[in-house]
C-alpha cells in the first residue's frame, strides 16, 4: 500500500516536471504556426493558425530571411568542422593515451590550461589573425575557427581509450604491426561510441554559435550568414515584431537534423560519454 | 617546490646537452651551426639536409621580410599616424604609409613565436647532428630518408599525429592568448583605436586601476561584485544540473516507474532544439509583458507574490529577468531546465553500469534505499563523473551563452556603481568583458580581466586535475 | 555659403595644379580639364571631376553598402537607378543589412573591413569620426549637400566644423502618438490630463523611461543640462543640481499612477496591436504600427507637459537624423561619395518618404504638401522647438539607463533621490580613458 502511494506520487512529480520541460517547447511549436508575426503576449495558443511562417522561411527569401542559404552554409561548415575536429581529436587522444613519449604529461597539462582562457576575448585576436590570412567572410575561415583548436578537447576520448586493455596493443605489436596499423586496425574500431559522441558534439557547434560567426561574417550580407546569426538577427528590436513566429519556425526546422542525428546515434552517445569510465 | 626545481634542472640539462654537442661535435656539427643541413650531408642524409637548408632559408627570409620591419616598431608600436588627402578633382585619396599598432603587435608576436620555435628547432638540429656523428663513430646504422619516413608511422608516430592539431591550437589559442596578454600592458581602448590612432605600452597601469577604487572609476568594486556572482553561478549551475540529472535518471530508471522510455523521451525533446533558440525563446516567455506574466496576473499569482513581498508593490508584473534577485534565481532555474536533460542522459548511462553486487549485498545487510543511494551510488557516480564535473565548473565560469542570451537588451542594472563601469549584477566576468570590448572597445581592461579569469580557472583546474594527470590512474585500467 | 565657396576654391586650386601637372597627358584629358578651367561654376567643375573619375575607372567597381533591414527594398531600387545613371561603368554593388542604430558597433571592430557606404544614426558620429571611419565631405558633385538640407541635419553631420556625412532623414527623434478616441486635443497638452483620460478608458500610456534616450526628456524639459564637452567624448551634466530631485520625484509620481508605464520598443508594438496602450512616446518607426491599429483615430502631437513641483513643464526631446557616411578606407572613395550623394538626393528622399514615411532632411522634399500633411512629421516639427540634437558622450548611456530604470521601478531601495542623481551624474561625467 505504502509502495503504491509512493509510486503514484513519483509519477505525479514526473508528470509535473515533464510538463515544465515541455511547456516552452510547446509554445515554440504553436507559435511557429501562428498567423500573427509578432510575440503573442496575451494568449498561450495563437488566435489564428497558419503555415505561412514555414512557407515564408523556406520559399520567400528577403533581406531578413535567407533560411535556405543559411541552412546550406551551416551544413557545409558543420560537415567539415565535424570531419576535421573528429580527426584531430582522435589523433591527439590516441597520442596521449596509447603512445609514450617525452613531454607527454607536460603537453597534457598545458592543453588543459590553454582551454581556460575566456573565448570571447580571444575572438578579436583570432579575427585579425584570420584577416591576415585572408579568411574572414568565408566558409573556410569559419571551418578553421570551429575546428582548428579542437585538438584541445581530447580529454573525454582519451579517457575512453585509456580503458582499452594494453594487451590488445601488445599482441598486435608482437605480430609486427606498426603503430599506425595498430591505431587503424585495433584501436579505432573499438572507439566507435566515443567517435560518434565526438561527431555529434562537433557537428552541433556551428549550429549554436552566433558570436564568433557574427564577427567573422561581417559583410552584412544576410545570404552569407549561418542559421544562428540569422535567427538571432530576427530578434533585433526593430524586427522582432515582424519575425518572432518566423524565428520559432526556424528554430523547429533547425531542430530536425539535430534530432535525426541524435535519435540515430543516441545509443552510442550515452555509451561514449560514460562508457570510457564505466568499462574500467 | 620539488617540481619547480626539477623543472629548472631539466632546462639546465637541456642547454648543457646542447653545449656538449656543440663543443664535442666534429667540423660538420660545427658547420651545422651556420649551414643547418651540413651535418646531414656529411652522413649522407641528403633529403634531410635539404629540408634543413630550406627551413633555414625560409627562416632567414621571414626574418628579413617580415620579422625585422615589425619588430623594429615593436618597442613603440608605431609612430606614424594615419593621414589621408582627398583630391576633389580626381576623387581619389592618397594615404600615407601609416603604422597600425595592432598589426605591429600581432605580427611581432607571430614573428617572435616563429623565432622561438626556430631556436628550439635549431638546438634540436645540433643535437641530432651530434648524435649522428656519434652513431657513425660507433658504426651504428644510420637511417635512410625512407626509414626516417617510416619511423613517423612507428616509434615517432606521435609527431605525425600531433603536428596538425598543434598547428591549429597555435593559430586559434596560443597566438591569440599571447597577443591579448600583451594588450593588457598597452593603452588599447577607444581613445587609441587603430588604424586611425596609435596605442603604446603602459606597463602595469591597467592592473593597478583594476584593484584601486578611484573617485569616479568603480572598476575594482565591479570586479569584486562580478567575480562573486561568477563563482556563485558556477557552483550553483554545476551542482544543480548534476544532482538534478542524477535524481531524474534515478526516478525514471527505477523499477517501479512505468514507461521509462516515454519519460526519457519527453525530457530529451528539449535537447533537440539548439540551446540559443530555447534561451532566446525563454527570454521572451518570461518578459515583463510576456506570456507567463499575462497568465500569472490572470490567475492571481502576481498579486499573491506581491502580498508575500516578493514583488514590489507598484509593479504590475513579475520582474523575472529584470530584477537582480529574480533574474539570478531565474537564470539558475533556466539553466537547470537546459542542462538537466543532458546530465540525465549521462547519469542514465552511469547508473546502468553501476556494480549491482555491491548494492545487493548492502541491501541484504539491511540498508535502506536512501542509504544505498548516498553510500554507494553517489560515491560511485562522483568517482566516474569527477573530471567531467570539474570541466563543467570551468565551462560554467565562462558560460557566455546562457547569461548573454537571457539578459542582453533585457536586464538593466539598478546598481549605479556597477553601471558606471558598464557592469550588471547578472554579469559573469566573461560577459562583462565581452561588453567592454564589443560596445566600449576597452580592450586593455578586458584583457586584464581575461588574464585574471584565466588565472582563476587555471589554478582551479591544475589543483583539481593534478592528481589525475600526475597520478598513474590512466595505466591502472590498461 | 562659406563652405560652398571653400570647396569651390579648393576644386579650382586642384585643377590649376593638375593643368600644370598633366601637361603630358593625352589630348582628351587636356581637353576636358581646359574646358573646366574656363568655367567658374561648380556644376561644370563637378561634372568634369565625375568625368575624370569615369575615365580613370577601369574594370569593375566593387562597392559595399549597408542599409537598415527596413530600407533594403528601397536601397536596392536606388542602387539600380545609380547603376543606370553611370551606365558606362561596370558596378558590383553588394548591399548588406545593418541597423542604423548599431552601425558603429560593427564598424569600429574593424574599420578597414567596414563597408564603403553606410547609413547610421547621428549620435554615433563623434565616435565614428574619432575612429577614422568617416571620409569628410570635402567636395560635393551632384548637389550641394550643405545647403540643400535643413540646418539641423547639417549640424548633426558636422564635427568641429567639418561636414562628415550626408543627411538622409531628419526624423530620428521622438514625439507622441495617441488614439484620438481616448484623448481630445486638449488632453494631449498635459500628461496629467492624459493620465486621467487613459484611466477612464482603462488603457495605458507607454514611454520607455528605462532607456537613456527617453529619460533625458524629463530633465532637459525642466532646464537641467546634459552637454558634450569640447573633447567630444565626455559629458557635463547638471541633473543633480537644484530642481533635480523634483524631476526625479515627478517621474516617480507618474509611475505611481499605474497608467504611465515603462515599456520597451518591441513591447510597445505588441501592446499597440493588442490595444492595451492608447498613447506612446516613440518615433516614426512605431507610429506606422499605431496608424495601422488605430486607423482613423491615429493622431500625433508634440510631447505633453508634466508636473514638476506643482508647475507644468514641457517635456524636451532628442532630435536626430540618419546619415550616410563614406569609409575613408574604401578603395573607391570617389564612387562611394557619388553613391552616398545619390542615396541622399532629393528624389531619393521623396521616394523614401513615400515608401516608408520617413521625414526628409532635404529642404525641398520636406516642404512638399504631402510631407507637411503627415501627422508624425508635423508632430516632430512641433516638437522641434523643444528638441536638442543628440550629442552625448558614450558614458551617458549606461548610468542614465540605470537611473531611468530605478525611477521606473519606483525607487525600490528607497535611495535618497539626491544621492541617486549624484551617482548617475558621477557616471555620466566619468572620464573616458579609465586609467
Amino acid at each position: 500500500m505504502k509502495k503504491t502511494i509512493g509510486s503514484i506520487v513519483k509519477h505525479i512529480v514526473l508528470l509535473v516536471l515533464a510538463v515544465i520541460w515541455l511547456v516552452p517547447i510547446i509554445w515554440l511549436v504553436v507559435t511557429s504556426f501562428s498567423g500573427y508575426k509578432g510575440i503573442n503576449t496575451a494568449h498561450f495558443f495563437p488566435t489564428s493558425w497558419s503555415m505561412d511562417n514555414f512557407v515564408q522561411l523556406l520559399t520567400r527569401p528577403d533581406s531578413v530571411v535567407q533560411y535556405v542559404s543559411w541552412f546550406k552554409n551551416t551544413l557545409i561548415i558543420a560537415v567539415f568542422t565535424c570531419i576535421i575536429s573528429t580527426i584531430f581529436v582522435i589523433m591527439v587522444s590516441y597520442a596521449m593515451s596509447c603512445l609514450r613519449f617525452n613531454g607527454r604529461k607536460q603537453i597534457m597539462s598545458a592543453s588543459l590550461i590553454l582551454n581556460m582562457f575566456p573565448g570571447p576575448l580571444l575572438m578579436i585576436a583570432i579575427y585579425f589573425i584570420l584577416k591576415m590570412l585572408g579568411l574572414t567572410n568565408s566558409h573556410f575561415g569559419m571551418i578553421i575557427v570551429y575546428s582548428a583548436g579542437s585538438g584541445l578537447g581530447f580529454l573525454i576520448m582519451k579517457g575512453f581509450m585509456d580503458t582499452i586493455p594494453m594487451s590488445l596493443k601488445e599482441a598486435a605489436r608482437l605480430e609486427g604491426a606498426s603503430e599506425a596499423t595498430i591505431f587503424r586496425k585495433v584501436i579505432l574500431p573499438l572507439c566507435k561510441p566515443i567517435v560518434v559522441y565526438q561527431v555529434i558534439s562537433s557537428f552541433l557547434i556551428p549550429w549554436g554559435d552566433f558570436v564568433f560567426a557574427k564577427l567573422m561574417l561581417n559583410s552584412g550580407v544576410s545570404k552569407d550568414w549561418t542559421v544562428a546569426i540569422g535567427l538571432y538577427n530576427m530578434l533585433e528590436k526593430s524586427l522582432v515584431n515582424k519575425y518572432f513566429s518566423v524565428f520559432c519556425a526556424g528554430g523547429i526546422v533547425v531542430a530536425i537534423p539535430i534530432s535525426i542525428l541524435f535519435v540515430i546515434m543516441q545509443k552510442y552517445y550515452v555509451e561514449g560519454v560514460t562508457g570510457g569510465s564505466v568499462k574500467g | 617546490m620539488k617540481k619547480i626545481s626539477g623543472f629548472f634542472k631539466a632546462i639546465g640539462r637541456y642547454f648543457k646537452n646542447f653545449g656538449v654537442a656543440f663543443a664535442k661535435g666534429d667540423i660538420w656539427v660545427k658547420l651545422s651551426a651556420v649551414i643547418m643541413g651540413a651535418g646531414y650531408f656529411a652522413r649522407k642524409q641528403i633529403v634531410n639536409g635539404l629540408i634543413m637548408l630550406i627551413v633555414e632559408a625560409a627562416f632567414v627570409l621571414m626574418c628579413v621580410g617580415y620579422a625585422a620591419p615589425n619588430l623594429a616598431k615593436f618597442g613603440t608600436l608605431g609612430t606614424v599616424k594615419f593621414e589621408q588627402v582627398f583630391d576633389p578633382l580626381t576623387m581619389q585619396t592618397t594615404t600615407n604609409n601609416y603604422d597600425n599598432s595592432f598589426q605591429i603587435l600581432l605580427n611581432s608576436m607571430v614573428a617572435l613565436f616563429i623565432m622561438l620555435v626556430f631556436v628550439l628547432f635549431y638546438i634540436h638540429n645540433i643535437k641530432t647532428v651530434y648524435k649522428l656523428q656519434q652513431m657513425k663513430e660507433n658504426g651504428e646504422h644510420i637511417n635512410t630518408f625512407k626509414e626516417d619516413m617510416k619511423a613517423l608511422f612507428n616509434e615517432k608516430f606521435h609527431i605525425t599525429l600531433l603536428t596538425l592539431p598543434t598547428l591549429g591550437v597555435v593559430i586559434m589559442n596560443i597566438l591569440p592568448i599571447l597577443i591579448l596578454i600583451a594588450v593588457a600592458f598597452t593603452n588599447y581602448d577607444q581613445q587609441h583605436l587603430p588604424p586611425n590612432s596609435l596605442f603604446t605600452w603602459v606597463g602595469f597601469k591597467n592592473f593597478a586601476s583594476l584593484f584601486s577604487n578611484s573617485m569616479t572609476v568603480t572598476f575594482g568594486y565591479s570586479f569584486r561584485k562580478v567575480l562573486g556572482w561568477t563563482l556563485v553561478w558556477a557552483v550553483m549551475a554545476t551542482f544543480t544540473t548534476f544532482i538534478g540529472g542524477i535524481l531524474l535518471a534515478k526516478a525514471i530508471n527505477s523499477k517501479t516507474t512505468k514507461l521509462p522510455k516515454m519519460w526519457r523521451t519527453l525530457f530529451i525533446i528539449s535537447i533537440a532544439v539548439p540551446q540559443f533558440v530555447t534561451l532566446l525563446l525563454v527570454r521572451n516567455f518570461f518578459a515583463d509583458s510576456g506570456i507567463v506574466n499575462t497568465i500569472c496576473s490572470n490567475i492571481g499569482i502576481t498579486d499573491l507574490l506581491k502580498h508575500a513581498g516578493l514583488v514590489s508593490e507598484h509593479l504590475t508584473y513579475i520582474p523575472f529577468l529584470t530584477d537582480p534577485h529574480w533574474a539570478k534565481v531565474m537564470i539558475i532555474l533556466i539553466n537547470i531546465w537546459v542542462g538537466v536533460p543532458y546530465q540525465m542522459l549521462i547519469a542514465t548511462g552511469v547508473l546502468m553500469n553501476i556494480p549491482t553486487d555491491q548494492i545487493e549485498s548492502a541491501k541484504i545487510d539491511g540498508a535502506t534505499n536512501f542509504q544505498v543511494f548516498w553510500k554507494i551510488t553517489m560515491p560511485y557516480i562522483l568517482f566516474i563523473q569527477g573530471p567531467a564535473l570539474i570541466t563543467d565548473f570551468v565551462k560554467n565560469i565562462n558560460n557566455f551563452n546562457v547569461i548573454y542570451l537571457l539578459t542582453q537588451d533585457v536586464f538593466v542594472t539598478q546598481n549605479q556603481a556597477l553601471a558606471n563601469s558598464h557592469a550588471k549584477e547578472v554579469d559573469l566576468l566573461v560577459t562583462w568583458l565581452f561588453r567592454l570590448t564589443n560596445e566600449y572597445y576597452d580592450y586593455k581592461m578586458a584583457s586584464v580581466i581575461g588574464i585574471i579569469v584565466f588565472i582563476i580557472c587555471a589554478a582551479f583546474t591544475l589543483i583539481s586535475f593534478s592528481r589525475m594527470i600526475a597520478g598513474d590512474k590512466e595505466e591502472e585500467y590498461q | 555659403m562659406r563652405k560652398k565657396v571653400l570647396s569651390l576654391t579648393l576644386v579650382a586650386a586642384m585643377m590649376a595644379g593638375c593643368l600644370a601637372g598633366c601637361g603630358n597627358a593625352d589630348s582628351k584629358d587636356e581637353g576636358t580639364t581646359a574646358a573646366a578651367g574656363d568655367s567658374t561654376t561648380q556644376a561644370a567643375a563637378s561634372d568634369d571631376a565625375i568625368q575624370n573619375l569615369i575615365d580613370a575607372t577601369t574594370g569593375t567597381v566593387d562597392l559595399s553598402v549597408w542599409a537598415s533591414e527596413e530600407d533594403q527594398d528601397l536601397t536596392t531600387q536606388v542602387i539600380e537607378e545609380f547603376k543606370k545613371k553611370y551606365s558606362d561603368v561596370d558596378f558590383n554593388i553588394t548591399l548588406g543589412a545593418e541597423s542604423e542604430s548599431k552601425a558603429k558597433d560593427d564598424i569600429l571592430v574593424d574599420v578597414e573591413a567596414a563597408p564603403d557606404v553606410f547609413a547610421f544614426a547621428d549620435d554615433q558620429i563623434n565616435e565614428l569620426v574619432k575612429a577614422g571611419a568617416l571620409q569628410p565631405v570635402q567636395a560635393t558633385y551632384t548637389f550641394d549637400v550643405a545647403n540643400e538640407n535643413v540646418a539641423a541635419s547639417i549640424e548633426a553631420a558636422t564635427v568641429d566644423g567639418t561636414l562628415y556625412a550626408y543627411p538622409m532623414t531628419a526624423d530620428n527623434g521622438y514625439f507622441m502618438f495617441y488614439d484620438s478616441s481616448v484623448f481630445t486635443e486638449d488632453d494631449v497638452q498635459s500628461l496629467d490630463a492624459m493620465i486621467e483620460a487613459a484611466k477612464k478608458a482603462n488603457k495605458k500610456i507607454a514611454m520607455n523611461v528605462s532607456d537613456a534616450w527617453y529619460v533625458y526628456s524629463f530633465f532637459q524639459g525642466a532646464g537641467l543640462d546634459l552637454t558634450l564637452n569640447d573633447d567630444g567624448l565626455t559629458n557635463t551634466c547638471t541633473w543633480n543640481q537644484a530642481g533635480g530631485t523634483d524631476v526625479a520625484q515627478a517621474i516617480l509620481d507618474l509611475f505611481k499612477t499605474g497608467v504611465f508605464v515603462d515599456m520597451d520598443d518591441p513591447t510597445q508594438a505588441t501592446a499597440i496591436a493588442e490595444g492595451t496602450i492608447c498613447a506612446a512616446v516613440n518615433g516614426t518607426w512605431r507610429a506606422a504600427d499605431a496608424e495601422a491599429a488605430w486607423g482613423e483615430n491615429y493622431a500625433a502631437a508634440k510631447l505633453p507637459t508634466y508636473t514638476v513641483a506643482g508647475k507644468q513643464v514641457q517635456m524636451a526631446s532628442f532630435s536626430g537624423c540618419k546619415l550616410v557616411g563614406v569609409n575613408p578606407h574604401s578603395k573607391n572613395v570617389g564612387w562611394s561619395m557619388l553613391l552616398a550623394e545619390y542615396l541622399t538626393s532629393e528624389d531619393t528622399q521623396v521616394t523614401r518618404f513615400k515608401q516608408r514615411g520617413l521625414g526628409p532632411s532635404n529642404i525641398n522634399a520636406s516642404e512638399s504638401e504631402e510631407v507637411k500633411a503627415d501627422p508624425a512629421i508635423s508632430a516632430l516639427a512641433a516638437q522641434a522647438a523643444y528638441a536638442t540634437p543628440q550629442r552625448v558622450g558614450g558614458n551617458y548611456w549606461t548610468p542614465a539607463e540605470t537611473l531611468g530604470s530605478i525611477l521606473a521601478q519606483g525607487n525600490p531601495d528607497g535611495t535618497d533621490l539626491q544621492k541617486l542623481l549624484d551617482n548617475a551624474v558621477e557616471g555620466i561625467e566619468a572620464p573616458v580613458s579609465q586609467e
